[in-house]
């Protein structure tokens, strides 16, 4: 046992080796960087370096929205409203104050990211549809306030004297290419910072937030200021890149800011692969060169876009990074020049999936000291959990009435009842998901009936879902990994310096080995059993040391030997923690816990242990049958 | 007081096309899961296809209006068989935001540049149907092309009411919106369905786009406009409900004549669009949106 935990923190260790040697997100950067350089050098002067120049302004725009429309799924149109705020905000500067664009772009950037801020913690409030379509309202308030302000220029657009290239008296040529290249320089690093957080523990995170809110939510992510952050960040690259627009194009024209903007942003961006930055810098380059190709796709750009877009998704929903990728992958064995991915090699040892569980003894040892200080005093007098009269009514239907419970630090109790008697509400009002009407939640003296799920989980609240809620897409490790990161408090710009995902996953190695599952660690979970898949689970809510572990139906789906080996995981982590399982095997219930809850239309109407529950009448009545 | 008589009858015409696309919007979503963010487009196929047939072709006009809603129907067809199959029956079912409004999306642009290479640039509109001056009750006035679109957008929500509430095929069509698997396994062809109401709402959409056009006029890039105000009221009914969408539809065309008359001409539109945000933002869940992310 201890051999495999140390091997896989030996791959933790290679893995960390591995990823500083080239340091993250380096190579999408030198890339853009050098192609750029070169580009600008050779072709800087004529036409084709023209459009090159302008697909970078419309690619550090992109880029963005990589991060936020296409990794993190927080569909926002407010990449248009804020070009538009970049390019007018230089314009203006530059026209009436006389400023050079260089130093016009900081204080817009800063103006934007302010404003930002501010449209931001109304907008993204809201998730979804919601915010796609309370969004969707910004490029059309714009227009309509840029047509009809004469300040801005109106429809006919605004002009600006000056260049992006800092010196008024420098010949056209040298202010053409030194301009490309200051974008280009901009450019890589809005590459270089968008591919530092996707490759971070808080890429991961906003990884679990695009797929799932509410999993991303109760594995602790602070999902209201992700969603501010990705915000902000979307509209200052987006700001960014009007000023860069404003300054190589020395003209703002309205149709920057109307909704067709918007729309011919997100077709570069699904063009080039949504969650792929240097994919969204291809599409805004493949655009901008369909546009400048010929006239006839110029007049009919529309047709062309239509077309490509659709044949684009069809054969690969991640655009043409995702067509690259797995022709890449394609090709790799063909040509016999790289080893295996270990992925695959882990895939072909796999396919007889041995038992998950080689050996659970090692639960039973101490686990490692929980976090002191998030938790207060741990006194054993003390109950861990006290549920103090709590209702919980939907409309008029009351689904929790008057319940009243209480845990203490260890063992395993389980809460049984019919269909619709409210254990799965009494479990999210513990977990913090639903609001209780009335009554409290209090955790070790604490509480917490207010506070929201993600800082219930770092209080050490941590719970499975009835159905599996697992990330697809993903290996089993970053399953794992993304209950055990230290990120939560972080904001987003300080992973651009350091990522701590590399800790994040060597404590999710430890508890799969803890489970005995480290050998399923590079697999993709939707690959695996449910059986499997139901144990990944289980190791997420363990990973974090939780102090409180709230279980939805672990057992359902899985065979009478599945669950006795589920049992024996159970009974093993029961001495270490307090589990707190719904349950419908009554067997499994009174053979692994040592108290009984039975609810019963909102109410706890049995409360006792396995031998009372066995022979109580109220028990038999309603949940055996008569 | 005649001034919101009047206002009122324009807010209520409009909002009666808005409220038809928003039905047609939200009654595929239920059968798809797909937002049609080109119904509007084969509203301007409709109106300019009409224009183009009649007016320089020189058909008569029931043969023009005819040929264009079949080649309208067709079209949709060919669309359904061959892109919505490969995205949504193919080995590799995509869903996600991609298939919600990716495709559709694309059709839409796709769609403008084709009408743009036959129809050019400028504004036209479909013939009138019903030729006069606008009819007169008191000091209120009746547009007749208005009261064409209140006259097809009873019958075609009355027939769309009818079926959905006292058909077999309406019972399915809610199974399928309810739930596509569940559906299928009762014996549902949920592939079907959504081709029929793809193909029907096209057809739909484009006989709203005749009889409306000789009220606004049309360009090729007129249909995104529509599209996005029927996509905006059907998402106030939360995208499955084409009762509330209806309602929705109304109540912007009402509040957007409303502004325009009293607040502003110039900035009404601005103004709506900050209250519908506005909307939104106050209650996601009541209107509708919650469950129409996680449904």
């Amino acid at each position: 046992m201890n051999g495999l935990v140390e091997s896989s923190r030996r791959s933790a260790q290679r893995s960390a080796l591995v990823a500083s040697r080239v340091p993250r997100g380096l190579t999408p950067t030198a890339l853009v960087a050098v192609v750029g350089v070169v580009f600008v050098l050779i072709w800087g002067q004529q036409y084709a370096g023209s459009v090159f120049v302008l697909a970078a302004c419309y690619a550090i725009v992109t880029a963005g929205m990589a991060v936020q429309i296409g990794f993190s799924q927080q569909i926002a149109f407010s990449q248009s409203v804020f070009m538009g705020v970049g390019a007018y905000g230089v314009a203006m500067l530059n026209t009436h104050y006389n400023m050079p664009v260089l130093i016009a772009t900081p204080i817009v950037l800063v103006g934007s990211a302010l404003l930002a801020i501010l449209l931001g913690s109304v907008v993204t409030r809201a998730s979804g549809l919601a915010l796609a379509v309370a969004t969707l309202m910004l490029p059309l308030i714009a227009v309509g306030y840029v047509s009809g302000t004469g300040f801005l220029g109106g429809a006919v657009g605004a002009p600006l004297p000056g260049t992006l290239w800092p010196s008024s008296s420098a010949s056209t040529s040298v202010a053409l290419v030194g301009g490309g290249l200051i974008v280009i320089a901009l450019l890589a690093l809005a590459v270089f910072i968008a591919a530092r957080i996707l490759t971070s523990d808080i890429g991961l995170e906003l990884f679990v937030l695009g797929v799932d809110e509410r999993t991303a939510a109760a594995l602790g992510v602070r999902t209201p200021r992700r969603k501010l952050e990705l915000f902000t960040l979307g509209c200052v690259f987006a700001a960014l890149g009007g000023a860069m627009y404003a300054g190589t194009q020395q003209f703002v024209p309205e149709t920057l800011v109307d909704p067709t903007a918007e729309l011919a942003l997100l077709i570069m961006l699904f063009i080039g692969g949504r969650r792929s930055v240097i994919g969204a810098v291809v599409g805004a380059l493949v655009i901008q060169y369909l546009q400048g190709a010929s006239n006839w796709v110029s007049v009919n750009i529309l047709v062309v876009e239509g077309l490509l877009l659709t044949v684009v998704l069809l054969v690969d929903p991640e655009g043409l990074a995702g067509i690259v990728t797995t022709g890449i992958a394609w090709l790799r064995p063909r040509l016999g020049a790289a080893p295996a991915e270990p992925t695959e090699a882990a895939e072909v040892a796999e396919v007889a999936e041995p038992a998950v569980l080689a050996e659970p003894g090692v639960l039973a040892e101490p686990a490692e000291p929980a976090d002191e200080g998030r938790l207060g005093a741990r006194d054993p007098q003390t109950a861990l959990l006290e549920i103090r009269s709590v209702f919980k009514e939907y409309g008029g239907l009351s689904v929790l009435e008057d319940v009243t419970l209480t845990l203490p630090e260890r063992g395993l109790f389980a809460l049984c009842g019919p269909n619709g008697a409210g254990k799965s509400t009494l479990l999210n009002v513990i977990g913090g998901s639903v609001p209780p009407s009335r009554g409290q939640v209090i955790l070790s003296g604490a509480d917490i009936t207010r506070r929201p799920p993600h800082e219930r989980f770092h209080l050490g609240v941590s719970r499975t879902f009835q159905s599996v809620h697992l990330i697809k897409g993903r290996t089993v490790l970053d399953n794992v990994a993304v209950a055990c990161l230290a990120s939560h408090k972080a904001s987003i710009t300080t992973r651009i310096a350091r990522s701590r995902l590399d800790q994040a996953r060597a404590q999710a190695s430890r508890a799969l080995a803890d489970l005995g599952m480290e050998h399923l660690a590079g697999r993709e979970v939707s690959s695996l059993t449910l059986e499997a898949q139901r144990m990944v689970e289980l190791a997420r809510a363990l990973a974090p040391n939780p102090r409180l572990l709230l279980l939805d139906e672990p057992a359902s789906g899985l065979s009478q030997e599945q669950r006795q080996r589920l049992a024996v995981v159970l009974a093993a982590l029961a001495r270490r923690t307090c589990v707190f399982l719904v349950e419908h095997d009554l067997t499994l219930v009174a053979q692994v816990s040592e108290r009984i809850f039975v609810l019963s239309a909102g109410r706890v109407v049995f409360d006792g242990g396995p031998d009372d529950f066995r022979s109580s009448p109220v028990v038999n009545s309603l949940l055996v049958g008569s | 007081m005649m001034k919101f008589g009047n206002l009122l009858i324009a807010g209520i015409t409009t909002g009666a096309i808005y409220a038809m696309f928003a039905v047609c919007v939200s009654v595929w979503y239920r059968v798809s899961n797909i937002l049609n963010l080109a119904v509007g487009d084969f509203a301007m196929v409709g109106a300019l296809g009409v224009d183009n047939l009649y007016r320089v072709k020189g058909l008569p006009l029931p043969v023009a209006i005819v040929c264009t809603l079949l080649v309208v129907a067709a079209f949709a067809y060919v669309y359904d068989q061959i892109v919505l199959r490969i995205a949504q029956d193919g080995p590799q079912r995509m869903d996600g935001i991609v298939v919600t409004f990716f495709f559709t999306f694309a059709l839409s642009f796709f769609i403008d540049g084709v009408a743009k290479m036959l129809f050019g640039t400028d504004v036209h509109a479909a013939p009138a149907l019903w030729n006069g001056a606008s009819l007169s009750l008191g000091s209120l006035h009746f547009e007749r092309a208005g009261l064409l679109v209140l006259a097809c957008a009873v019958i075609i929500g009355g027939a769309f009411w009818v079926y959905i509430r006292f058909t077999l095929g309406g019972k399915a069509l809610e199974a399928s919106g309810e739930n596509s698997v569940g559906a299928r396994i009762v014996g549902i062809d949920t592939r079907r369905y959504r081709r029929l109401i793809f193909v029907g709402t096209a057809v739909i959409a484009a006989v709203f786009g005749i009889v409306e056009s000789p009220l606004t006029g049309f360009t090729y890039l007129s249909g995104a406009t529509i599209s996005l105000t029927g996509f905006l009221a059907a998402a106030y009914g939360g995208f499955r409900k084409p009762g509330r969408a209806l309602l929705a539809g109304l109540f912007i065309g009402v509040l957007e004549a409303m502004l325009g008359g009293y607040v502003s001409a110039e900035y009404g539109d601005t103004v709506l669009y900050a209250i519908l945000a506005a909307l939104v933002l106050a209650w996601p869940r009541q209107l509708g949106f919650e469950s129409a992310v996680s449904g």
